[in-house]
C-alpha cells in the first residue's frame, strides 16, 4: 500500500530523511517511531505530497508519489500533528467544506457525525484539545481513503483523550485500512503497530515486527528477581547486570543466562537471602528505541564507568 | 464548484477577524470621512478614495486569511485535497475580491453623498471597481505568499501599499508632480485604478486613457494570480 525507496529529504546542506526504503502491507498498521526531530513528519510530509522529495521512489495505493499527486491525494487522509481545522467554523460546517474539497458524497458527514459521535454544531475553536484532535481524525475520513497517516496523534494530549484516540486508531485499522502512524510514545509503539520501523536522524536503524524488534538487543534478556531480604551488599555483587529497580524487583540484563544464574548460587551461598520471584522477559520496545537511538557518545559513555563527570 | 466552496468557507472564518475589519473596512472609511470632514467638496477625491478603499479591503482580508492559514497550517488542508494550486489561487483573489469590492461599494455609498456632480456612468464605475479589486487581490495574495516568513507579512503589505496611496496620484493628481514621478506613477499598480474610477465618475482622466487602464488592470489581476501560483509552489 505505502512504498518508500531510497526516499530522501534534503534541507540545504542538512539530511533530514537519509534513503529511507520499506513497505505497509494492506491493513497493516505500520508504527514510525524515532525521537523528536528523527524525520517522522518529513517523511509523512513527502508521502503526502505537501513537501517534495529530494531523492528516491516512493508509492501510495499504487500511485507514484512525484507524478500522480491526485490520486495519491484521493488515496490518503493524513491526521497533521497540529488539529488543523477552521476555528470559526462549527465541526459538521468544516466536514461538509472538506467534502466539497474531495467529492465525497454528503451522507458521510452525517455519518461519521454519527460514528464518532461528535459535537456538531460546536465551532471548532471551541473544542478541547481532545475534542480538536478526535474532529481532526473524522477529517480525515471524509472521503473514506484505504490509507490513513496519524503524525503523533496522542502528543499533548491528556491520559483520557489518549486513549479515545488510540482506541479509534484501532477502530479505523479494523474497517480494513492501511494506517501509517508515526510516534514516540511507547504505550503506542508495544500496543498498536503490527510493524515497526525506528528512525533516528533520519535514518532507519530497525524495523520488523514487535517481537523482531524486541530480540533485537541481541541475546540480552531481562531478568526479574525478588528477594528477602534485600541488601545493598547484593545489588553491588550484581552490578555488572546493571540492577533497576522496577516497583519492587530487581531488574537485570543479562546475556549469558546460563553462568547468571551458577553466578547467582554463589551469591545466595555467600550472602544468604531467599529468592521470592525470578523471571524473564524479553526487552520491551522502549528499550530497544533508547538503545538505538541514544546520542553516540552520550549514554553509552557514561554506562561503561568511563565518563569523566 | 470547489472554488466556490473555498470562498464560502474563507468569508465565514476571516470576515469578522481583527485584520480583516481593521485595515479592511474601518481604516478606509475613516480615511473618507476624514477627507469628507476636511473638504467638504471631494468630487475629485472620490476616485482615490475608492481605490485606497479597494487596496486595503482586499490586501487587508487576503493578508490575513493567509497568515493564519500558514501559522495554524490550515492551509495545508487546501493543499492535501485534490484541488489544483490554480484553484487554491483563485479562490483566494475572489474572495479577496468579494471584501473589497463590498467594502469600496459601502465607501461609494458614504462618499456619493458628498458629490457636488452626479456620477457620469455607473456601469463603468463598477466595471472598473470589479478590476480593480481583483487586480489588488491578486497583489495581495501575491506579497502573503512570497513572503518566507508570514509574521512579516503586514509590514511587507504597509511598505508598498501606504507608499502607493501618493505615487497613483489617488490623493493628489500626478500632473501637479514632476516628470520623473510620472514614471513612478506609471509602475504604481493603483494609478491605472484610479484614473479608471476617474473617468467613470467624472468623465475625465489625468494621465492614462480609459481603455488602457482597463487593460493594465486585467493585465496585473493575471501577473500577479501567476506568480501567486508559483510563489505558492515554493513555499511549500
Ligand atoms: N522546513 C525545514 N527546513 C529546515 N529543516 C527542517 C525543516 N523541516 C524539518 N527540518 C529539520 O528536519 C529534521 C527532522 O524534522 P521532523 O521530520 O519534523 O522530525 P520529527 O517529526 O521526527 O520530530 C529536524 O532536524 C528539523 O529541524
Ligand atoms: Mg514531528
Amino acid at each position: 500500500m505505502i512504498e518508500a525507496r531510497e526516499l530522501t529529504k534534503r534541507y540545504g546542506d542538512f539530511t533530514a530523511v537519509d534513503r529511507i526504503s520499506f513497505k505497509v502491507k494492506k491493513g497493516e498498521i505500520f508504527g514510525f517511531l524515532g525521537p523528536n526531530g528523527a524525520g517522522k513528519t518529513t517523511t509523512v510530509r513527502m508521502l503526502s505530497t505537501l513537501t517534495s522529495i529530494t531523492e528516491g521512489e516512493a508509492y501510495v495505493n499504487g500511485y507514484d508519489v512525484r507524478r500522480e499527486k491526485v490520486g495519491v491525494k484521493k488515496s490518503i487522509g493524513v491526521v497533521q500533528d497540529v488539529s488543523n481545522l477552521y476555528d470559526e467554523l462549527t465541526v459538521e460546517e468544516n466536514l461538509r467544506f472538506l467534502a466539497r474539497l474531495y467529492e465525497a458524497p454528503p451522507e458521510n458527514v452525517s455519518k461519521l457525525i454519527k460514528d464518532f459521535n461528535l459535537p456538531a454544531r460546536k465551532k471548532f475553536g471551541k473544542l478541547s484539545s481532545g475534542y480538536k484532535r478526535r474532529a481532526s481524525i473524522v477529517a480525515a475520513l471524509i472521503h473514506d481513503p484505504p490509507v490513513i497517516f496519524l503524525d503523533e496523534p496522542t502528543i499533548a494530549l491528556d491520559v483520557k483523550s489518549a486513549r479515545m484516540v488510540r482506541e479509534m486508531i484501532r477502530a479505523l485499522n479494523v474497517a480494513g485500512r492501511t494506517i501509517f502512524l508515526t510516534t514516540h510514545n511507547m504505550v503506542e509503539a508495544e500496543t498498536l503497530p503490527h510493524r515497526i520501523a525506528i528512525i533516528n536522524r533520519g535514518k532507519i536503524v530497525a524495523m520488523g515486527g514487535r517481537s523482531e524488534i524486541r530480540r533485537l538487543l541481541g541475546s540480552e534478556t531481562r531478568v526479574r528477581l525478588k528477594v528477602e531480604p534485600l541488601k545493598t551488599s547484593l545489588i553491588h555483587a550484581l552490578e555488572e547486570y546493571s540492577p533497576a529497580f522496577e516497583e519492587d524487583a530487581l531488574v537485570l540484563k543479562v546475556k549469558d543466562i546460563d553462568a547468571f544464574m551458577d553466578e547467582l548460587a554463589e551469591i545466595k551461598g555467600r550472602l544468604g537471602f531467599r529468592i521470592v520471584h525470578l523471571s524473564t522477559e524479553l526487552p520491551s520496545i522502549e528499550d530497544v528505541f533508547l538503545e538505538l537511538t541514544e546520542e553516540e557518545g552520550e549514554e553509552r559513555g557514561c554506562a561503561c564507568g568511563g565518563c569523566p563527570i | 464548484m470547489k472554488v466556490w466552496a473555498i470562498i464560502v468557507k474563507e468569508l465565514r472564518e476571516y470576515m469578522l477577524k481583527p485584520g480583516s475589519i481593521s485595515w479592511g473596512l474601518v481604516f478606509p472609511l475613516v480615511f473618507s470621512l476624514a477627507f469628507i470632514a476636511r473638504f467638504g467638496d471631494i468630487d475629485h477625491l472620490i476616485p482615490g478614495l475608492l481605490s485606497i478603499s479597494a487596496l486595503f479591503g482586499t490586501t487587508s482580508f487576503v493578508a490575513s486569511s493567509i497568515i493564519f492559514e500558514r501559522r495554524l497550517r490550515t492551509f495545508e488542508r487546501l493543499l492535501l485535497a485534490p484541488v489544483s494550486y490554480g484553484e487554491i489561487i483563485l479562490a483566494k483573489v475572489l474572495v479577496g475580491a468579494i471584501f473589497g469590492l463590498l467594502v469600496s461599494l459601502v465607501t461609494l455609498v458614504l462618499v456619493s453623498h458628498f458629490m457636488a456632480y452626479s456620477i457620469w456612468s455607473l456601469p463603468l464605475v463598477l466595471l472598473y471597481l470589479i478590476l480593480s479589486n481583483l487586480a489588488f487581490s491578486a497583489l495581495g495574495v501575491y506579497v502573503s505568499l512570497a513572503i518566507s516568513n508570514s509574521i512579516n507579512v503586514m509590514t511587507w503589505l504597509n511598505l508598498i501599499r501606504l507608499p502607493m496611496m501618493f505615487t497613483s496620484g489617488a490623493i493628489a493628481s500626478l500632473t501637479l508632480f514632476p516628470r520623473w514621478f510620472l514614471v513612478v506613477g506609471l509602475i504604481t499598480p493603483m494609478t491605472y485604478s484610479v484614473d479608471g474610477l476617474r473617468y467613470g465618475l467624472l468623465y475625465y482622466y489625468d494621465v492614462i486613457p480609459p481603455l488602457e487602464s482597463m487593460l493594465a488592470l486585467v493585465l496585473m489581476f493575471l501577473l500577479f494570480m501567476l506568480l501567486s501560483i508559483r510563489a505558492l509552489k515554493k513555499l511549500y
